[in-house]
């Protein structure tokens, strides 16, 4: 019986720090029912460390140790698990919190990259040059959003890069 | 004529124009102007600001709410993604004033600042609250009487329903989009898995087989229990997942049928006699077939 986890009262509040400060307040008050797991198509679909079993991992001081888990990125953000939560915990919160932890440690997957450039470039997520497609369907070729606004893109560079976002070297 | 502003997000305006033409060409004939929001960005997406920063999520969802609020308007989205994102950012800048501060300094960059007096609406709770679905019926030019759909509302209008301003009696049992679906004529039946999540969003990016799976059990689960002539969805984002995973399903060989897959405001565009070449003209799985059987001249809608 060597594979046991050991409770490390430091690196359990540490843990919860972060993921307090981070956008995930509720997590002291989950009793650990499950309600959320059951109801979250992630771990329908085989994303195991989200809801119930990401909480008691922070909770057990695991914080570190999951850097890496990619289970946070399957996170459909759909809050089914803050409707049913009896305890108030907004677990979808706790789980953005926890992704919010890795993606500032660069704990990402590259297929992240390339829409994090795009929202810096053209103020758009996802971006394709669809002006022949739109003019197919009578519409004006430039959607009047910032994708053709040069104001409107200095703009959203402007903010991003005076956030935190600005200072992991992505744009 | 009420003005709403349209916010077009990025699927709608990028990948699929025909449903924002829909948009263009539905609205005024229900009475609603639509007021372009010049120079929006991205909501922005799950997978961008929100994964990092919560202030800098709200930053840029509350520069896209604030260019309605220049002009006195609510915004509607047609995206659920968005609706989801932006109410959960207007909820999280008004329930804390030390994050409106921070939020208000950050736009000072821009010379911005985010008051709050928009509202945010999905077109789903527009056509259903501030249209109807007996102007909608008023509007027909064709029935679908007869027809059969089966209806994906998608998640993030559903939940979470405490920040929603406009929401289901019961979220896990939704039922606007059955009764805007039956205005138009056509029979909704209830399916088991109606709102289960379709695998769209960041399931699909992070690992494409496991959001296949969950797609798979949805799309047998509308096929088998109700065998629907098409399927009708209020978000771009499920619009998508139908459109072009049943194409994959079909490769593979793990499906020998594919269902037509519309946007709500497309079929409606259809139904009130609106050129599909603009209102339903994009889709990777088939539908020429039930767009020529809506706009046959055996469902035009008597009017005397
Ligand atoms: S928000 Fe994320 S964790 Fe919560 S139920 Fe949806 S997929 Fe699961
Ligand atoms: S439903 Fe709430 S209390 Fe129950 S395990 Fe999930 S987060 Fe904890």
């Amino acid at each position: 019986m060597s594979d046991y986890i050991k409770l490390d009262s430091e690196k359990i509040s540490e843990g919860v720090k972060t993921i307090t400060e981070l956008g995930g307040h509720g997590i002291l008050k989950c009793v650990q029912c499950g309600a959320c797991s059951a109801v979250c198509p992630g771990v329908k679909a085989g994303f195991p460390v989200l809801c119930r079993l990401l909480i008691k991992k922070v909770l057990d001081g695991q914080l570190e140790e999951m850097i890496e888990e990619s289970s946070s990125w399957g996170c459909q953000a759909c809050n089914r698990c803050t409707e049913v939560c009896p305890q108030g915990v907004r677990p979808q919160e706790v789980v953005f919190a926890f992704r919010r932890y890795q993606a500032n440690e660069l704990a990402f997957s590259t297929s992240a990259i390339t829409s994090q450039m795009n929202l810096h470039s053209y103020g758009h997520a996802v971006f394709s040059d669809a002006r022949e497609l739109r003019k197919k369907v009578g519409l004006a070729p430039e959607a009047p959003t910032s994708a053709y606004n040069e104001k409107a893109q200095k703009e959203i560079q402007t903010l991003l890069e005076n956030s935190p976002m600005g200072e992991l070297g992505l744009y | 004529m009420e003005k709403l502003g349209l916010y077009l997000g990025c699927n709608i305006p990028f990948k699929a124009p025909d449903i924002e033409q829909s948009f263009r060409k539905t609205f005024p004939v229900l009475g609603i102007e639509v007021e372009d929001l010049e120079g929006a960005t991205c909501c922005p997406a799950w997978g961008t600001a929100p994964s990092f920063d919560l202030d800098t999520w709200c930053a840029i969802s509350s520069r896209n709410i604030i260019l309605a609020e220049d002009k006195n308007i609510d915004l509607m989205t047609g995206c659920n993604s968005c609706f989801g994102i932006m109410s959960e950012a207007k909820h999280f800048i008004e329930d804390d004033p030390a994050r409106k501060k921070r939020v208000n300094e950050n736009l000072k960059a821009i010379d911005r600042e985010f008051k709050g007096t928009s509202n945010i609406y999905h077109i789903s709770h527009v056509l259903y609250e501030k249209v109807g679905p007996e102007k909608i019926k008023e509007s027909l030019v064709y029935s679908l009487d007869g027809l059969k759909a089966a209806i994906q509302p998608g998640c993030h209008i559903l939940w979470p329903s405490d920040v929603y301003h406009v929401k289901e009696k019961n979220s896990f049992f939704p039922t606007i989009l059955k009764e805007l679906t039956q205005a138009l004529g056509a029979e909704v039946p209830h399916y088991s898995r109606l709102e289960f999540c379709c695998g769209m969003g960041g399931m699909r990016s992070t690992d494409v087989e496991k959001s296949l799976k969950l797609f798979t059990d949805k799309l047998m689960s509308m096929k088998e229990e109700i065998d629907p002539d098409m399927i009708v969805t209020t978000c771009s984002s499920c619009f998508l997942q139908f459109d072009m995973s049943q194409q994959i399903l079909k490769e593979r060989g793990m499906i020998d049928f594919t269902i037509p897959v519309f946007y709500y405001t497309q079929v409606l565009a259809l139904a009130q006699g609106f050129d599909p070449a603009q209102v339903a003209a994009i889709s990777q799985t088939p539908r020429d077939a039930v767009i020529s059987e809506i706009q046959s001249e055996k469902r035009k809608i008597n009017k005397g």
